[in-house]
Order: C-alpha cells, then structure tokens, then sequence
C-alpha cells in the first residue's frame, strides 16, 4: 500500500514544473561555486606554498640555539571549499618564541590567505552556506502544497475514502518527497565534487572522502528536517496560498535572521576586553618579576662587555661571531649567565601563559561555546555546525593547529635541555661552528589527522538534526490525524 | 484612476500578514543594528581619536630636526570613521584602517659615512583581524543585508501574485471590465507594492536613527547620504517588484510564480555577487609579493650601480655653502631611489586594486552588487572610500614633503641641497607649522561614486518594468 502511495506521489512531483528547475538550477549552483571556490583554494594553497619555501630556508638557519625562532603555517584546508568555517580568519602562520607560547585567540599573528589582501573584501561563500540557503528553501517549496494542496483539489478527501491509515498518507508523501529531493541534491553535490577532483591540486585521501560522505549525509537531514517543517505547516494551514507565505516567513527566520541575530547578540553582549585587560596586568606583574630576577644578573652583553669581539642580535637571540683571544677566559661566565637566565624565562613564560590561557577560556572560548549552543536551535545552525567539524574548520580544528605547534615549542624546549644548550657556547656563539639543526624533528602537520575527534563533534550535531526531524514527523502525524478534513 | 487603484491595493497590503510580518523583521533587524552600531562606533572613534594623538605624538618627537622628519617622516596616517557605517559596514572588517610609510628597509652602515632611505609610503593592506573575529559570522546586520537581502526577498513575496494571485480569484477579469487601461492597473499594483515597502523601510530606518541619534549627531551632510540611501534603497527595490510583476503576469498560478521568483532570487542576489567576479578576476594575476620585494631591491641596486658608477662613494657630503659636488649626488641619488621606490609601490598597489574593480565590474550583472557599491560609497565606506583614503594620504605625502623643501629653503643657513643630512637645515622646526594629515569623507566623491550604479539601477528598473508593461498587455485573462 505505501509503496504504491510513494508512486503515485513520486510521479506527481516529477510531472511538476519545480522538479526540472531544481534539477537545473542545483547543477548550476554546485557548478559555479565550486569554480570560483577552487581557484580561490589554489591561490591560497600557492601563497602557502610560497611561503612555506621560504619558511623552509630561513627557519634552521640561524647559527646559534638561542637565534631558533622558525615559522610555522598552517596549509588551507580543501574541504574549507565545503565550509569554510573559520580557516581563512584564523591564523596560518605563526612565528615560535621562548619568550611566548602561541594561541589561536593571539591578535598579532595576522592571516595571510590571500596574497592581495583586498580579496577578503569578494564575498565568498562556500558550497554549505549555498545549501544551507538554497535547498532549505527547495525542500519548503516541495512542501507547501503536500497536504494544503490535496485539501484545496479536493483529492485529499478521495484518498482517505480508501482504507489507509493517515499516517500512511504523510508517510508516503515524506519519503517520495525526500527521494525527488534527494536527486538534485545528489546531483549538485557530484558535480561539484567531480569539478574540484579536476584541480591539479586537490587530492582527496580516503578519510577526506568519508568527511565529504559525512557533509553529504548532514546535507539530506537538514533537507529533510525543511521538508518536514514545510509539510507541517502544510498540514496546518488551509490554503496553500496561506502555507507557502507562512513557509516563506518562517525560512527567513530560520536560515537568515535568526542565525545572524543570534550570534550578533552574543557577541554583543559577552564582554571580553575586561577580562583580557585583567589578565594582561597580572601578566605584566609575572613578566616584571622575571625582568627583576633578570636584572639581578650580569649581563654579558650590557655596558661595559664582557667580550670583546663581533656579535649581533637581541637580548632573546644573540650570534657572536668573533671573540678576542683575551676574553676567552670570560666565556664560562656567559655560559652560567645563560643557564640561570634561560630556565628562569621559560618559567615564567609558562606562568604567564596559564594566566592567558584562564582568561582565554572565560572570554573567547566562553563566546564561541555559548555561540554553539545558541546556533543549535536553528536547523540551519546545525547544519553549518555538523560540516564545519566534518569539514575540519571549526574553532576546534583550529585549535589542533596551535595545540600541536605548542607541543611542537615543547619539543624544542625539551631538545635545549637535552643538549644541555643554554650552558653551551653555541646557545649565543657561532665562532667555533655553527649549531647543526640535523638531529632536531621537524614540524610536521596533517591538518586532517584528527577524523574521529571530527566526525565524534560532528555526529553530535547530526544526532540533535535527525532529532529534529524525528519530533517534526511526530508532531505532523498528529496534526494531520487529528485534523478534519 | 491611478490613485484610485493604488488606494485599493494599499488597503489590501497594509491588511495582509506579510506586511505585519515584514515590519516585524525589519525593525527588528533596525534595531539589533543599532545596538551593535553604538558600541562599535564608540570604540572605533576612540581608537582612531589614540591613532591620531599617537602619531602627532611621534611627528612632535620628530620636528627637533628637519632631517628627522626627511627620515622618519609623518608617522601613521589614519583613516577617519565613517558616522554612517550602519548603513555599510561590511566589508570595513576587510580594510586596513590606516597607512604608514617609513625610510623603507634600506640603510647604509658603512662606517665612512652612515644613512639610510628617505620615508616613504608603504600602503601596508594586511586586513586588521582579531581574536575577536574568530568567530563563526555569516553575514553582518547592517542596513545593506536589511535592504539588499531581506527587503528584496520581501518585495518577491509582496508581488509573486500581483497578478497571477488576480487570475486565480478571477478577480483582474472584473477590474479590466471596468474602463481602465491595462498599463494603469500595473502602475497601480507596481506603486502601491512600492509604496507599501517604502513604508516598511521608512519605520526601519527611522527606528535605527531614533535608537541611534543619542550617540551620533548627524549634520546636514550626512542627512542628505541618508536620503541618497534610501533612494538608491527604493530604486533596488523597484528592480525586484518589476522583476515580480513580469514573472506574476507570465504565469497563470501564484505559486508558479513565487518558485520561479525564487531560484531567481538565489542566483542573482546570493549568487552571483559572491562566485561571478571572483571568477573572472582570477583571471589577471597581480605581482606576489615576494616578486614585488625582488623588484624593489633590484631596482635599488640598479640605481646605487649607476651612482656608483658617477663616484657616489668616493667623496662624502660635507656641510658647507655652496653644496659640494658630492652634497649633490647624494641628493639626486636619495631622490632618485625614493622616487623610483614610491613608483613601484604605486604600481604595485594598482594592480592589487585592479584585480578588485575588475570583480566588481562583472559583479555589478546583479542589482545586489550594485546597490551594495552605491550605498558604501554613500556611507564613505567599503572599497572607494579606501581608495579615497589612499589618495588623501598621497596628497599629504606630497604637502610634506613640499613643506620640508620649504622649510630647508626658510633657513639662511642651510646649503639647501635636500634630502641630504648634510645639505640641510639642521635646526628644529615649529610642530605647528608642519602640516597635519587631516582625512576626510567628502560628500561630492561618494555622489559621484554612486551616480553609475544609480544609472545603471535605473537601467535595470526600465528593461524589467518595459517587460512586465508588455507581457501584462498581451496576457490573456
């Protein structure tokens, strides 16, 4: 019996004119924005790979262990063509200190996507946000006249006069629905992904393939949650002309004003700059204690030296490149200077960087996390939120980067110590040989490693999705079976 | 006649839901904006009122010598808030909000005799994000998403079923039976639609000013933008209610016609203005900057190779009056290297922002880039204000440097061969006289900068107006 409702069904939206323009309007929207987003993608990945090179020559270059300061960057993420997320606001390229342990909420470290930084100034939007809008606004129109429509001919009345449940007819226009939408979504989604694996440069792993299937699958829920709504609305309203106004208004809420209101007001009313202000006094206060500590010592290199001889730099990276037969004896000295300076910097380095870290965690990540929340209320929100973790672009992927840069700054710190490097002669002079960086590892990483972590947090919003759905095919069912006719 | 039907219709609008319903949205898009408007003005004005005192700071540190100022130059020139950046600030977000210039990189340490590249203008474009942008945003609230994205989507719904709406009731039968011309009845439904909108955005924006007139004083100028706004506003939004009819009057159900309205209204609003000009711009690359910075230092090298060649180096200058030989080759080597550098700077920046108007040109096929350039250059924001901007601090650049040679020229003493330390003035000079930079949102360039788009709205209007006029006159009923 369902089964020949579904027919029926799937044949009378196919003969409809909305199912043609669908069709072909998904196939152009897929095609023209996964061109203009694949280009963007190359230039961006050519302006990494750019500075990448030049990161590669410069960053083992200098010649003692206290000059090491190597550029880091992070590559653009190719599913950012899917949902760009936040990979071109957060920082790509960061400069490693002892003096500074990186973070992703740092203000100095600017983003470099593009190398004309007016291109920021193009909107670009990326395949979900075209989704997000586009087929939302399909699935409603699919919808509007399901039961409204039949109510209006008349024919709804001749279908209930056979013997079939009520929750049948809904059920069978559910699921017809969905297989005639599931078409230009399909369709859209293959095109593009053919068009960005013509790209030289984009090359899908396998675990890329299975994020792409995971936005795919995100994408035909958030569908079908619009149609549900739309067939609800559907149910409720007596005329169609009623329904499709109301579904109108009620997609202009849920994709465009209650998204962008809810975030403004968020980040509106959450206060930072207090909080930030606070914790850069007390960590003014620690640098201070360092500084007094620091001044306690002599210092080699302040008026009147110790050496005598060539020698370049700051007082964190310092290159002697020549010393006087004389001043040899005093080298001993500059040794115990630097390994009573050095542990003592990274002390307090490391005790500024918890006090950061705290007042981070109450404002930036605070704001973002209450931000989630609140976009979990629309479908629309959902969806952004589910691909931005399949896509890896979300505050969390972004974080991975700056979480293994800071163990990358570990691994350095540790490789110091197990040199014993800041009471060698090399950590501030290069004149009987430069450092030789060969046995220090290089950083290494894979923006997309983390696939479990990713779809973990993205099937989490998933779940809340199909949720959704589940509560708005209940809610239908009982209108329309409790509904005269 | 006219006014007759226009008084029906309007009755039938302002009774309708999607009127209630479309001035809920809009105020209450109006006022988010403002409340969002007040904070980030107040911050912006502060932060440009410290940029300013910083650097009138740093050219007061700089005026105990004229030869400071050659090398150190102006400091930071900052760009001016806008007080209309409600209405346009979008892309602001994107643009750097000020220029600096510096003795650009090079310097000479070779002990015999010392010195270094004369201050210049670096057109630094690195956009000014922060933490506080890490943060998902799909669109900012401001008066272009209410007017280019909501309103127009409004203005759809408002007309999907002008006429097919009639047809299905049969009710356009029974007016045209009456003697009134067809052309009328569409003049009729296309004013009220518009008026009926127009009142929408009246109750907005004068809600948004209401809220927001506490923390801005508007002066007349300012007010004549506003009213420039909403012309260009209610000119975008006839383009949509023409496009509406024409659809409404080739199709014989309202449904039909709000669908093909829609997928319309993707492609041409959300569309195209974000893939069509990022496409085509790809086309012309500019220089990388890596390329531009071997250019430069290349360059460099080639002028210093041919000065040397002339004995730039065998004699150093001397401060006696008249200039030595030596005096004056330094100064037409300083000259020439700062000149040449301001040069491929200039280009270099010009093909950068080439590859911008490019886009935007292609983009300009949808009303909604149009109206977005015309109401940013209305607001003195967005991409022309900058280049605005730019050429202000050009201007200045050159006031300065104009001031320095009048300055050397004001001293008896000097042996007058600038920018050589040695063939200058060396005495302090009175911060006062030096000029300031003072920017400016002028009102006669942002005309100018909207009369195009205004043009080419208008263009829009009459094709899809004419079409809808003969596709309603040869309609059957």
């Amino acid at each position: 019996m369902l089964w020949t409702l579904i027919q029926r069904e799937i044949l009378a939206n196919l003969m409809t004119f909305r199912f043609p323009i669908a069709i072909i309007t998904c196939a152009i929207l897929g095609l023209a924005i996964t061109a203009a987003l694949t280009d963007n993608y190359e230039r961006r990945l050519a302006s990494y790979n750019e500075a990448f090179q030049t990161h590669q020559e410069k960053n083992f270059s200098p010649k003692t262990y206290s000059g090491l300061s190597p550029q880091l960057s992070r590559p653009p993420n190719p599913l950012s063509l899917f949902n760009q997320g936040l990979d071109k606001r957060a920082a790509n390229s960061v400069r490693l200190r002892r003096d500074k342990v990186p973070s992703v909420w740092e203000d100095n470290y600017f983003s470099t996507g593009f190398d004309n930084p007016f291109r920021h100034l193009l909107a670009s939007i990326d395949i979900v946000t075209v989704f997000q809008i586009f087929l939302s606004l399909l699935a409603l129109v699919f919808a509007y006249d399901a039961i409204a429509g039949e109510r209006e001919n008349g024919t709804l009345h001749l279908i209930l006069a056979n013997p079939v449940g009520r929750g049948l007819i809904v059920l069978s226009k559910y699921l017809s629905a969905m297989i005639c939408l599931l078409l230009p979504v399909l369709i859209s989604f293959l095109l593009a992904l053919m068009l960005q694996l013509q790209s030289p440069v984009i090359d899908y792993s396998t675990a890329d393939f299975l994020r792409i299937g995971g936005i795919l699958l995100t994408t035909i829920v958030y569908v079908s949650a619009f149609y549900l709504i739309g067939l609800l609305i559907s149910c409720i309203g007596r005329r169609t002309a009623t329904s499709l106004i109301s579904s109108m208004f009620i997609w202009v809420v849920l994709t465009f004003i209650y998204p962008n209101a809810s975030l403004f007001m968020v980040n509106h009313f959450i206060e930072t700059e207090e909080k930030i202000e606070q914790a850069d006094r007390g960590i003014s206060q620690i640098m201070e204690g360092f500084q007094r500590e620091k001044a306690k010592l002599r210092d080699p290199f302040a008026w009147p030296f110790l050496l005598e001889g060539h020698w370049s730099g700051s007082s964190i990276s310092r290159d002697v490149t020549h010393i006087e037969a004389a001043s040899e004896l005093e080298i001993p000295t500059v040794k115990a200077y630097y390994q009573e300076l050095e542990p003592q910097r990274l002390r307090a380095v490391g005790a500024a960087w918890l006090v950061r870290k705290q007042a981070y965690s109450e404002t930036f990540v605070h704001r973002s996390t209450t931000a989630r929340n609140v976009l979990r209320l629309s479908p629309a929100g959902l969806y952004y939120l589910a691909t931005a973790a399949y896509a890896g672009t979300d505050l969390a992927a972004m974080e991975a980067f700056f979480k293994s840069v800071r163990q990358y700054r570990q691994t350095i710190l540790d490789y110091f110590y197990d040199k014993k490097a800041f009471s060698s002669r090399q950590w501030f002079a290069s004149d009987k040989g430069a450092v030789r960086w060969d046995d220090l590892p290089r950083f290494s990483y894979q923006a997309l490693s983390g696939l479990t972590e990713d779809s973990s947090r993205a099937s989490g919003e998933l779940l809340r999705l199909l949720l959704l759905n589940l509560v708005l095919l209940i809610v239908t069912l009982v209108v329309f079976s409790r509904q005269e006719v | 006649m006219l006014w007759h039907i226009v008084q029906r219709e309007l009755f039938q609008q302002f009774n309708s839901l999607r009127f209630m319903f479309a001035i809920l949205v809009i105020v209450f898009l109006m006022i988010l904006n403002a409340i969002g408007h007040i904070k980030q003005y107040k911050t912006r004005q502060i932060e440009y009122r410290q940029q300013v005192s910083a650097s009138l700071e740093r050219l007061k540190g700089n005026s105990d010598n004229l030869y400071n100022l050659v090398v150190r130059g102006p400091g930071e020139l900052s760009k001016q808030p806008s007080k209309l950046a409600f209405c346009a600030q979008g892309s602001e977000d994107y643009l750097p909000t000020s220029v600096f210039g510096w003795s650009a990189g090079w310097g000479r340490g070779d002990p015999t005799y010392k010195v270094s590249g004369l201050w210049r203008l670096m057109y630094d474009v690195s956009p000014p994000i922060t933490a506080a942008d890490i943060f998902p945003t799909f669109l900012k609230i401001d008066w272009i998403l209410i007017i280019s994205i909501v309103l127009s989507f409004l203005a759809l719904v408002f007309t999907f079923d002008a006429i097919s709406g009639e047809v299905e009731r049969g009710t356009l039968r029974l007016t045209l039976s009456n003697s009134v011309a067809r052309g009328t009845v569409l003049a009729g439904k296309f004013l009220s639609i518009l008026m009926s909108l127009g009142v929408v955005l009246l109750i907005g924006m004068l809600m948004n000013l209401l809220l927001l007139s506490g923390t801005l004083q508007l002066n007349g100028q300012e007010w004549g933008r506003i009213v420039g706004v909403s012309v260009v506003s209610l000119m975008y939004l006839s383009i949509f209610i023409a496009l509406g009819l024409f659809v409404s009057s080739l199709t014989n159900r309202s449904a039909t016609s709000l669908v093909i309205l829609l997928l319309l209204w993707v492609i041409w609003v959300l569309l195209i203005p974000a893939t069509f000009g990022t496409i085509l711009s790809g086309l012309n690359q500019p220089l990388s900057t890596q390329d531009h910075k071997a250019q430069r230092s290349s360059q460099r090298k080639e002028i210093t190779e041919r000065y040397e060649a002339r004995g730039l180096y065998d004699h150093v200058p001397t401060r006696v009056r008249p200039p030595t030989d030596a005096t004056l080759l330094w100064a037409q080597f300083l000259n020439e290297e700062r000149r040449a550098d301001i040069r491929l700077n200039k280009e270099f920046l010009m093909t950068r922002i080439h590859q911008i108007q490019v886009a935007r040109e292609f983009n300009r096929i949808s009303p909604t880039a149009i109206v977005q350039y015309a109401v940013e250059s209305l607001a003195g924001t967005g991409f022309q204000r900058h280049l605005d901007f730019l050429k202000n601090a050009e201007r200045y650049a050159d006031a300065f440097n104009d001031f320095l040679i009048s300055a050397d020229g004001a001293d008896p003493e000097s042996p007058h061969a600038p920018f050589v330390r040695e063939g200058m003035s060396d005495k302090p000079v009175s911060f006062e006289s030096i000029p300031k930079f003072q920017d400016r949102v002028r009102l006669g360039d942002a005309f100018k900068g909207a009369i195009l788009d205004v043009m080419l709205l208008l263009l829009f209007f009459i094709v899809l107006f004419a079409a809808a006029h003969v596709s309603f006159q040869r309609k059957e009923i």
